[in-house]
């Protein structure tokens, strides 16, 4: 299992470098991390990655698979969930119908039967239902399954986001500054999830701001700017190593 | 007495008809397409199957079968360039279709009798034949709303972006609203075909396609009963108001734009929301009082 | 003859831009497709053919009032249908169906009033010449015709273009947030984009009522299609398509009618719109981001 690859992807909007020359790796079973000032490329990296923009030049790579030019709902089956800057949940979706949606490329019941109604079918629901609700047992979030999701404060909703990427079995897991607008307990709180996710194998990608977050929580860093890569390696070497960097960063 | 029953009979099967037009437009936005196409369905519905019964003696459930089959594969058609693109142009090129289909009906007079239409059609639907389909559609759409279909469908219509990154397939799933659509809006017109003895173009033309559109709006996008209520009420109000039977578009239009603006999520499904949080405000209640 | 129906082509196609140009104006700056603007093109219409026949106008006040009318009209439609769904951020969808239950309103008024006769301007409303040059025939009309549309489409790319209103509007139809940041009132802009959209509606229903000698409750309904399929052509938004996009419509629409037939042409040109949103939805001068599904370029 090698992880994410990315090969010296850029991607061009007529003449303008919105991401230029980029190769890093994102690894099973740790946190890598990439920050980077605002306009650097990293929502177009973002992008690229999950298959909504097609690299103009280079290659994404899935443990060892051409991800590259793939339409990004076959990236999703794949292996790839993401979360989003803006909090996309399905507002009047209860918190458990949210996340049984994240079963989607897991589901066997073919059209004919969902048409048809077969008791297959609809035992297929309950036991998505029941999957659901152990992820949100897990997430201590077992008594909000009936509210509606857009009813949540900001913290639960980005959990409910959190439950619904994992309930899609991912390899990668790509976190776009999911700790935006949190304090610091609350990040924390997400980051601890993380990390055990980490732990349990999965390869995940966060993006964010909040340096304080990232070097805490990354065993990895990459820092973009203007679209190009100007840092790898592990979080302090690359804190301390430029200088410039941390004058974007403001720690 | 007779009479009293024999006219309300007639009005209570014009619903179940209609309802079955609404189901062809509710389960297009329910996957978040923006086709209007119902009436044009409809139309090439209609005529297979009067066409199919009048000059081959075709039976009742073939007739209806051949229209649904027909409509589905309207629906296919459309959704070639359809199920791609935005709603924007769903909508134009649905309504372009309704026209489209009119068109066809007016002008190929050698199959459908052009202007004046085909008559002469047997009356093949009785209401125990609407009371077989109209429960069949109902059990059909009610086993989508609970399996993966509908899931697909709900996350498609409320945010594409999510949908997309869940690994669903929005093209192939739009598509296949497309089709059932198509099978529904067929289906309907071939009742239609069946019950009034004779058929014109523009029994299917801006009238059916506001009809259809209007009992979804007033009824309700998503729960099961609401199409069907939408039916309901919008049939029976020429009825109970009589002035409003002369004015009837004017009315559906305005039902709509009220029903837009002031209640955007239709009858059944605003009381099913009102029920379900006056249910958490008492569980929460509860909840309090109780340690 | 060639030459002329290619002629009678521009002049038809003159015709369809017109119409389309309103219509296309109120989509990219409220990317709202106003259903109603066939609806509101008729009353134009009748309003021009009651001040003639009612109120005894002569045929070029007629066709102020027509505009006047059209656009107060139009007006009323987004303030009464439109605007309170601006105000609750409702989706392009209600925006549609609003406008669409609205059109039934005005269309069954106009029945109402007309009782469903097909009614005409008064014979001599506008004198019968006829010139012919190079073996042409062109009618006094259809040279009117052809110099006010292109006279009003000038005078709305002049007003787009050149003036601060002009310039506004545009702005809106970018980004309507980025606009109110710089001070624009929104609110405004609206107001002169449908009051401009429905003016052009009413000239073309007075126009059109009178090349067609017929003014009915149902006209506008054609021409909202045929709009439809010319704003696809040229791009949705784009008043240079809807300019190119109109008389290349009339043009295929004049020669299929002659060389075809007539009943044909209908088919022939929405077998055009499917065929444009299969290969190129975008259209002869739209963006194409804004219409495929996910952005994939």
């Amino acid at each position: 299992m090698s992880g994410l690859t990315l090969r010296n992807v850029s991607r061009q909007f007529d003449g303008l470098l919105a991401v230029g020359d980029v190769s890093l790796s994102v690894l099973p079973a740790r946190v890598t991390g990439l920050i980077g000032p605002n306009g650097a490329g990293k929502t177009t990296l973002v992008n690229l990655i999950s298959g909504l923009l097609r690299p103009t030049q280079g290659t994404i790579h899935l443990d060892d698979e051409d991800i590259s030019s793939i339409e990004p709902a076959d990236v999703a089956r794949r292996g790839i969930a993401r979360t989003f800057q803006t909090i996309r949940l399905l507002k009047e979706a209860s918190v458990l119908d949210n996340v049984v949606a994240g079963f989607h490329c897991h589901e066997r019941s073919s059209w004919l039967a969902s048409l048809l109604g077969t008791p297959a079918a609809r035992r297929e629901t309950a036991e998505l239902r029941e999957r659901a609700a152990e992820l949100l047992r897990q997430f201590n979030m077992l008594q909000y399954a009936d509210q509606a999701a857009g009813n949540l404060s900001y913290g639960h909703q980005r959990r409910v986001e959190m439950m619904r990427a994992l309930a899609t079995a991912p390899r990668l897991l790509l976190l776009d500054e999911p700790v935006a607008g949190m304090n610091d307990r609350e990040a924390d709180a997400l980051g601890e999830i993380f990390s055990r996710l980490a732990a349990d194998g999965l390869a995940v990608l966060l993006i964010e701001h909040n340096m304080r977050f990232v070097m805490s929580l990354c065993q990895e860093l990459h820092v973009l700017d203007a679209g190009r890569l100007i840092a790898s390696g592990e979080p302090h070497a690359v804190r301390a190593e430029a200088a410039v960097v941390a004058a974007y960063l403001g720690g | 007495m007779i009479g009293f029953i024999l006219g309300h009979l007639s009005l209570f099967e014009l619903v179940l008809v209609s309802g079955v037009l609404a189901y062809s437009q509710y389960i297009v936005l329910r996957a978040g397409v923006f086709s209007m196409a119902t009436a044009g369905f409809a139309a090439l519905g209609a005529y297979t199957a009067a066409l199919l019964a009048v000059r081959l003696g075709f039976p009742v459930w073939a007739g209806l079968f051949a229209a649904a089959l027909i409509g589905a594969a309207a629906g296919l058609v459309l959704a070639w360039p359809l199920a791609r693109l935005r709603g924007v142009f769903q909508a134009i090129a649905t309504l372009a279709f309704v026209q489209i289909v009119m068109s066809f009906g007016l002008y190929w007079e050698s199959l459908t009798g052009g202007a004046l239409g085909l008559n002469g059609i047997p009356k093949l639907v009785h209401l125990g034949h609407l009371l077989v389909v109209l429960p069949i559609v109902l059990y059909v759409l009610r086993a989508v709303s609970r399996t993966g279909i509908g899931r697909a469908f709900d996350t498609i219509r409320q945010d594409e972006t999510v949908a997309v990154s869940l690994g669903i397939s929005v093209v192939r799933y739009q598509r296949l609203a497309f089709v059932l659509s198509g099978a529904l809006g067929g289906l309907g017109g071939g009742l239609i075909a069946y019950r009034n003895y004779s058929l014109v173009p523009e029994d299917f033309g801006f009238p059916m396609l506001i009809a259809a559109l209007s009992f979804v709006v007033l009824g309700g996008r998503n729960a099961v009963f609401g199409p069907l209520v939408g039916a309901l009420i919008l049939t029976l109000l020429p009825e109970v108001a009589r002035p409003l039977a002369d004015y009837r578009l004017a009315v559906n239009g305005v039902l709509m734009v009220l029903a837009i603006i002031y209640w955007p999520y239709g009858v059944v499904d605003t009381v099913i929301l009102h029920w379900r949080q006056r249910k958490a405000v008492h569980a929460r209640a509860v909840a309090e009082v109780t340690p | 003859m060639l030459a002329q129906q290619f002629l009678n082509g521009l002049v038809t196609g003159s015709t369809y831009a017109l119409f389309a140009l309103g219509f296309t104006l109120v989509f990219g700056v409220l990317h709202v497709l106003n259903l109603a603007h066939g609806a509101v093109f008729m009353v134009g219409a009748f309003a021009g053919l009651y001040s003639v026949t009612a109120v005894g106008l002569p045929l070029p006040l007629a066709l102020l009032v027509a505009m006047l009318v059209g656009g107060l009209v139009s007006v009323a439609v987004d303030w009464l249908a439109l605007r309170p769904l601006r105000r609750r951020g409702a989706t392009e969808f209600a925006a549609i169906i609003s406008s669409l239950g609205v059109a039934q309103v005005l269309m069954s008024a106009g029945q109402a009033v007309s009782q469903t006769q097909i009614m005409r301007f008064p014979f001599g409303t506008f004198p019968i010449v006829i010139y012919q040059f190079w073996g042409l025939r062109i009618s006094l009309l259809q040279i009117v015709i052809l110099l006010l549309s292109l006279v009003l489409a000038l005078t709305l790319l002049l007003f787009l273009f050149r003036t601060d209103f002009g310039r506004q509007i545009r702005a809106v139809a970018i980004s309507e947030r980025t606009s109110s940041l710089l001070g624009i009132r929104p609110g405004l802009v609206y107001f002169q984009t449908f009051f401009i959209s429905g003016a052009l509606a009413g000239a073309a229903g007075v126009i059109i009522g009178l090349a067609f000698n017929s003014v009915h409750f149902l006209m506008g309904e054609p021409y909202l299609l045929r709009a439809f399929v010319v704003i696809v052509l040229g791009g949705l938004g784009s008043i240079g398509g809807a300019l190119v996009g109109g008389l290349l419509l009339g043009l295929v629409q004049t020669f299929a009618v002659s060389y075809l037939s007539s009943s044909l042409s209908d088919a022939i040109i929405y077998s055009l719109l499917f065929g444009i949103l299969l290969l190129r939805p975008s259209g002869l001068f739209g963006k194409l981001h804004i219409e495929t599904r996910v952005v994939r370029a």
